[in-house]
């Protein structure tokens, strides 16, 4: 089992890798929209970690849908994703291995955008990294476990796009107020109880919205 | 297939019972309760937002429900539920934040503040509306049945932060405000009465949905024939 999601991984990680269909656009977005974000913040200096927390996330999620939105994309060609589907496989499997690359792809779009705020908002994000990490991959976790599903849900709908962000935005706004408030207490220094609290609730999120998907999966792909 | 009955008997009785239930609710509300020390007379306000949110969680859970009886025994009878409480907790979810933001004016001086209980109320919703707009995207059937139960109970996960969101978080929204036993009269009352509103409502709806599938499906064996 685990090599058969080995594989379904490994395959979306090669045709992206080939074809770079998502994480180039989902990169220059984040940027982009880091950059634009960070202009409009004049602030002083002990205003900065609140702004900047809550804009990193809105940063990571308006760029993320761009990853979430290809979820699957390349087997819609050609009846791949009825092939994918007939495939020997648990239906959860599939979810698994496309919210693993979903959550491989948010983590890579972190990793630019954190350093990027350091750099451009001038606050201390790395300054306990390990709690940022934490915030990072829970925060990811939840946000690649809700997309996916959604993202299976509105596959092959007529303007797929924008019923994608009207279902997806909403679910994920306990994520980014989560991490925005945990972000800015790691930039502050204060990574105490308070910060766990919002983790708890970051891993809390990511631990129900995983097996919901794990769950339901099987009724979205059925025909 | 099944015949489309109806029975009008009672109907205007029982719409009159309720417009009386109604009003009377909103005299009593207005006029025969204690007003509050601190916000006065914009404490009223509170005896239809309590009312509307908790119709409109209730309603979301009920949807839910309904969208697991549907995957469970894949009887379109149970979408139509879904559909027809996903319409009246929209109405109920709106009132909530309308009611909501014209009471935290007088109360805290803001239209509206990033509180985490109103921030799940928001959240609740934003999902009754996607929730309509998805299922308007797809076309009547299984399968919009099928995405529609599985959103629903994915958003459901959502009210429990909804409930919690106070005891989780600091926020500035009352936990349980202090009352009267009167203001709790009245209030009780109003939410008994708003209640049996917005049932009714739900079985009309229900209905109406039922004779517009059942017209499709006629519509569909005459294109056959």
């Amino acid at each position: 089992m685990a090599s058969k999601l080995w594989w379904l991984i490994h395959k979306d990680l090669v045709i992206e890798y080939r074809v770079r269909q998502a994480w180039p656009a989902m990169l220059l977005l984040g940027i982009i929209v880091a950059v634009v974000f960070n202009l409009q913040m004049d602030l002083l200096p002990e205003q900065r970690p609140a702004a900047a927390g809550a804009l990193l996330w809105l940063a990571i999620l308006f760029a993320g849908l761009v990853a979430i939105e290809r979820t699957g994309a390349a087997e819609q060609q050609d009846g791949c994703w009825d092939g994918l589907v007939l495939f020997p496989l648990p239906s959860s499997l599939i979810y698994v291995a496309k919210l693993a690359v979903n959550f491989i792809a948010l983590l890579a779009l972190e990793c630019v955008l954190v350093p990027l705020f350091v750099v451009l908002a001038d606050i201390p994000l790395l300054r306990h990294a390990w709690a940022m990490l934490l915030v990072a991959v829970l925060g990811s976790l939840g946000m690649a476990a809700v997309g996916t599903l959604v993202s299976a849900m509105t596959h092959g709908l007529r303007q797929r796009g924008a019923i994608l962000s009207l279902l997806v935005l909403p679910l994920l706004l306990p994520v980014v107020l989560a991490g925005a408030e945990a972000s800015r207490l790691v930039a502050v220094g204060d990574v105490g109880t308070q910060w766990w609290r919002w983790v708890q609730f970051l891993g809390a999120f990511a631990i129900v919205f995983t097996t919901l998907g794990i769950v339901l999966f099987g009724f979205l792909v059925e025909e | 297939m099944g015949i489309i009955t109806t029975s009008k008997s009672g109907r205007p009785v029982l719409w009159t019972s309720l417009v009386a239930v109604l009003l009377t609710g909103a005299i009593v509300a207005m006029y025969l309760a204690p007003t509050e020390q601190t916000m006065g007379d914009v404490q009223r306000v509170m005896y239809v937002h309590i009312a509307v949110a908790w119709l409109a969680l209730l309603g979301f859970v009920a949807m839910a429900a309904c969208g697991l009886a549907y995957l469970l025994s894949r009887n379109l009878w149970w979408d139509q539920w879904s559909m027809a409480t996903c319409e009246i907790g929209w109405l109920c979810s709106t009132l909530t934040l309308v009611t909501g933001s014209l009471w935290a004016h007088a109360a805290w001086g803001t239209w509206w503040t990033w509180d985490p209980r109103l921030v799940s109320s928001f959240i609740l919703w934003a999902f009754y509306s996607g929730n309509l707009i998805l299922r308007s995207g797809l076309d009547d059937g299984p399968q919009r049945a099928r995405l529609s139960a599985v959103l629903v109970i994915i958003g459901v996960a959502d009210v429990p932060l909804v409930v919690m969101a106070t005891r989780w978080f600091r926020g500035i929204h009352p936990v349980s405000p202090a009352m009267e036993p009167s203001m709790r009269y009245v209030l009780l009352a109003s939410m008994v009465g708003l209640t049996a509103i917005m049932t009714l409502l739900l079985v009309r709806r229900r209905t109406q949905l039922q004779h517009e599938s059942l017209v499709m499906q006629l519509q569909m064996q005459a294109d056959e024939n």
